[in-house]
């Protein structure tokens, strides 16, 4: 999907365990995510994807296996991990009577940086919006600020968690726009996601998840080549749209807000 | 991490956390507002115009006597006594008495002021009564009302008085109610806005998951702690200048002291308030936990530390006790530089205890602190 192909780890998790009250939430993982694609992971809900993500992000202690970005050790180096990573929280919140200016200058400050806030606005289409406050903005521009916000110190990856959730259409369209802008810019996404078709769409590869192991890991093509080779048959209903793309067609691709 | 490094997350919080507080009408309300409606109320009740003290009373002449008519006009001009016009007979004296909105009440009985058949000049006798509860008032008018009488007596018939007295005050005015109570009202602010301020803030902060996305960058918990301290000082600073321009314009507050040794007391009562506040509301993940604990320290503090009445006033093994809650040292130093101009080698006691106060909580602060 991809032009650039993928070259060497970025991100290499191995044997990575996290146990509550003693049961396995996450169950000896192992993977490898390559330098500029945008990774999925999947599964149900409790299946250990955020645990994982945590993880990786230096939020929750790992209780066994190791983990490191770009060869640095994120249980003996969180600080400098932290300055090679971005996230996207699942819930983008902000410190209320904040202009979005003073929000991106203060994020990048915390990293000891400083940047041109406008700059960063401009590249998710919100540079109008630069002296409105957080929670005068709609859920798709509250996302978009997010992720300005979560790349103001220039990381080399960048995780979302369940980045779609509760937005319509036109908004879902233009995130994975911007996801794909973010990651030509070459930085590596890893992403978790509810649904399928924006992880078919979108994702180079995707690891699927369920109760803490991962049961499978390839692209999304070779996945679905290796379930029809197993003989596997649906129902042959072939039309040539769906009713999302009679929504798109009447509404419009225009971001609405 | 260089030195220059370290400091930008710092003072670019600062910055924009007092603007952001600049935004905010309900804090705006309670750090500067809440203090000055205080300092109104207060103010008018503890005003302190010494010398200006005055009863109110009914007045209910029964006599027609010509003397009676012009006694009562004379003690309705008199700045002394207010009279209560609107009551006309005892029972509603007596109804206004036990409600405390009269002090007492003076009857000229039926004959007061008549010319007996033996004398040549008017006599008779103003009965007072006033209410059980009220007795100095009660007590206080009598004699007023003697010394009027012997002034009105001397006129009539002249006797000599070999001794007499009169009062005068010492030069220097001692702690007035007013100054007493604002130097009680500069504490509460501190209080507000250390202990309340945080406690309510932090938990909601990490429920809306702002503190987490922080935990993400490399910022540090010290530099977090050092940023809300610079900025909570600074409208401390404010507040408390608001205060005191209001006292010393409207309210004739004695500012005998230092203003700079002031503030330095004033900024090492924020440090200390706020990291109270801090040491709870960032241990506490919701407000629900973190609300108890504020009112638990609170409530204590604010009826043991003098910020209302004095410590001298409680029972001995309290006093022992009440010096050493955070609150008593920052509001005894208020006290000593508003009205005894101490300078901070005076205040040696105080600011130690201050000083382990600070050194104590924010080493719990510190251990207890976490971003979700």
């Amino acid at each position: 999907m991809s032009k650039k192909t993928a070259k060497k780890p970025l991100v290499v998790v191995e044997n990575l365990t996290k146990r509550y009250n003693g049961k396995k939430a996450v169950d000896g993982i192992s993977f490898e995510v390559k330098t500029g694609e945008i990774f999925g992971i999947l599964g149900p809900n409790g299946a250990g994807k955020t645990t994982t993500l945590e993880m990786i992000e230096t939020l929750r202690s790992i209780d066994g296996g190791t983990v490191t970005v770009d060869g640095v050790d994120v249980v003996s180096s969180p600080d400098t991990v932290k300055s090679l990573i971005g996230v996207q929280p699942q819930t983008p919140s902000f410190e209320e009577k904040t202009k979005l200016t003073e929000l991106i200058e203060l994020l990048a400050a915390f990293y000891g940086k400083k940047v041109n806030p406008m700059r960063l606005l401009k590249e998710v289409q919100l540079e109008d919006k630069a002296n409105s406050y957080p929670e005068q903005l709609s859920g798709g521009q509250r996302q978009r600020f997010s992720i300005a916000a979560a790349l103001v110190h220039g990381p080399k990856v960048f995780f979302l968690d369940e980045p779609t959730t509760g937005l319509d259409p036109q908004a879902r369209r233009n995130l994975w726009d911007l996801i794909r802008k973010v990651r030509d810019r070459g930085v590596t996404v890893i992403m978790t996601t509810h649904y399928m078709d924006e992880a078919e769409l979108l994702c180079d590869r995707v690891a699927i998840m369920d109760e803490g192991k991962i049961i499978a890991l390839d692209t999304p093509k070779k996945l679905i080549k290796d379930l029809l080779k197993r003989g596997f048959k649906k129902e042959q209903h072939v039309e040539q749209a769906n009713l999302e793309d009679v929504f798109i067609d009447l509404t419009g691709k225009a971001l609405r807000e | 991490m260089n030195m220059r490094k370290s400091l930008l997350p710092i003072t670019t919080y600062v910055r924009i956390d007092v603007k952001r507080l600049f935004r905010d009408k309900v804090a705006i309300f309670f750090v500067f507002l809440f203090p000055l409606i205080f300092l109104f109320v207060f103010g008018s009740i503890f005003r302190s115009d010494g010398n200006n003290v005055s009863f109110r009373v009914a007045l209910l002449n029964e006599s027609d006597a010509e003397f009676s008519r012009e006694f009562v006009s004379q003690i309705k001009n008199n700045d002394i006594f207010k009279v209560d016009e609107t009551v006309t007979n005892m029972d509603q004296a007596k109804e206004k008495m036990n409600r405390g909105q009269i002090d007492a009440t003076i009857i000229l009985p039926k004959d007061f002021g008549a010319v007996k058949h033996s004398q040549r000049y008017p006599s008779g006798e103003a009965k007072i009564i006033y209410d059980q509860s009220n007795e100095t008032a009660g007590t206080t008018l009598a004699s007023v009302m003697e010394g009027i009488f012997k002034d009105i007596n001397q006129k009539f018939i002249d006797t000599p008085a070999p001794f007499t007295v009169t009062a005068s005050s010492t030069a220097t005015k001692g702690l007035s109610q007013f100054d007493y109570t604002f130097t009680g009202i500069l504490g509460f602010t501190l209080l507000s806005l250390g202990v309340f301020g945080p406690t309510s803030v932090f938990p909601r902060l990490k429920q809306r998951g702002v503190l987490r996305r922080y935990h993400l960058t490399t910022l540090k918990v010290w530099q977090y702690f050092v940023g809300n301290v610079l900025s909570n000082a600074f409208v401390g600073l404010l507040a408390a200048a608001m205060m005191f321009i209001v006292a010393l314009t409207i309210f004739d507050l004695n500012m005998r002291g230092n203003y700079l040794n002031l503030a330095v007391v004033l900024v090492l009562g924020v440090i200390l308030m706020f990291g109270i506040g801090l040491a709870i509301g960032g241990w506490a993940r919701t407000e629900n936990q973190a609300a108890p604990l504020a009112q638990i320290v609170a409530l204590p503090t604010m009826f043991l530390s003098g910020v209302f009445f004095p410590t001298f006033l409680m029972p001995e093994f309290l006093q022992h006790i009440t010096r050493f809650i955070p609150l008593t040292p920052i509001i005894d130093s208020f006290r000593m530089i508003v009205t005894e101009n101490a300078s901070l080698l005076d205040l040696g006691s105080q600011l130690a205890i201050i000083f382990g106060w600070i050194v104590v909580i924010y080493l719990v602060a510190f251990k207890v602190f976490r971003w979700e």
